[in-house]
């Protein structure tokens, strides 16, 4: 159990969540996943997801540096079959790959709620 | 980004675009035995040798107690320092095991490594079954180490 297992069971339990995950915001290995709580896709394809799309919050944090936005909030890639949601949570960042038909300001709000609370 | 240096053909596009995706500041191929097959970013073959002695030994030692904890060895070793971290990996291609060591910094991150870690080994794979590489010989381990050492960074004079 982390702070987040809830958070993460909520999430996987949305409709149009694959996956939820914590990671590592300067590793981007996987913490934890709603693994058993309603995820679809396999193992080696959220590890990537969640590399990936740590390091792209972490360069995201810089371009926003640059322009002088201050800290990132809330990143959404939206893709062809589905969108990636990033938030970051100080050592962590927190993960939601969903498809692309799902509520998403749903989940914004959820994943917000969690950073906030953390 | 400096060409890397390559002892064998078939490892040169695999290890190329992995440290272009990986961002690895220096890295280096060898067979588990040591022998040096590939190089990005050291200085000359002494460096090279000297990583090649000390990762061939980690390997080693790594693989028995990963045996000793685990009942099979470790796959892989990170070690995170303060602006730099290193990774080692392993994989079998051809027959033969294969070590790559490497470099990265903020740039990059463990997970994007061993994410493109896991491409590499399958680009070498790819590679060797599309190309006829040259047999690993056995026996002469100094002649081969000089030989590859050479192929990278050109004979000592």
């Amino acid at each position: 159990m982390t702070p987040y297992t809830e958070t993460l069971r909520h999430l996987a339990r949305l409709p149009g969540v694959i996956v939820a995950m914590t990671a590592g915001a300067k590793d981007g290995l996987i913490i934890e996943n709603s693994d058993g709580a309603g995820s679809r896709g396999d193992a080696s394809a959220h590890r990537h997801t969640a590399a990936l799309g740590a390091f792209l919050y972490a360069r995201s944090g810089r371009a926003s540096a640059a322009a002088k936005l201050g800290e990132p909030v809330f990143m959404r890639l939206e893709a062809e079959r589905g969108q990636l949601c990033v938030v970051g949570c100080g050592e962590i960042v927190l993960l939601a790959l969903v498809e692309a038909s799902a509520n998403v300001g749903r989940i914004r709000l959820d994943m917000l709620t969690a950073r906030g609370a953390a | 980004m400096t060409a890397p240096t390559v002892g064998e053909k078939w490892v040169e596009e695999p290890f190329r675009r992995f440290l272009d995706d990986a961002r690895i500041k220096c890295g280096v191929v060898l067979l588990s035995t040591g022998r040096v097959i590939a190089q990005y970013g050291f200085a000359g073959p002494d460096d090279v040798m000297s990583v090649c002695a000390l990762a061939s030994a980690i390997n080693a030692s790594s693989r028995e107690l990963g045996k000793q904890l685990d009942g099979k060895p470790f796959g892989e070793l990170h070690h995170a320092g303060g602006e730099r971290q290193l990774y080692m990996g392993s994989c079998t291609v051809g027959g033969s095991d294969y070590l790559f060591v490497g470099v990265f910094d903020a740039e990059s991150s463990v997970g994007v490594v061993e994410m493109y870690f896991g491409d590499f080994r399958r680009a070498l794979e790819e590679s060797w079954n599309s190309s006829t590489p040259a047999a690993p010989t056995h026996g002469d381990f100094e002649g081969d180490l000089n030989r590859s050492l050479d192929a990278l960074f050109g004979p000592i004079e």
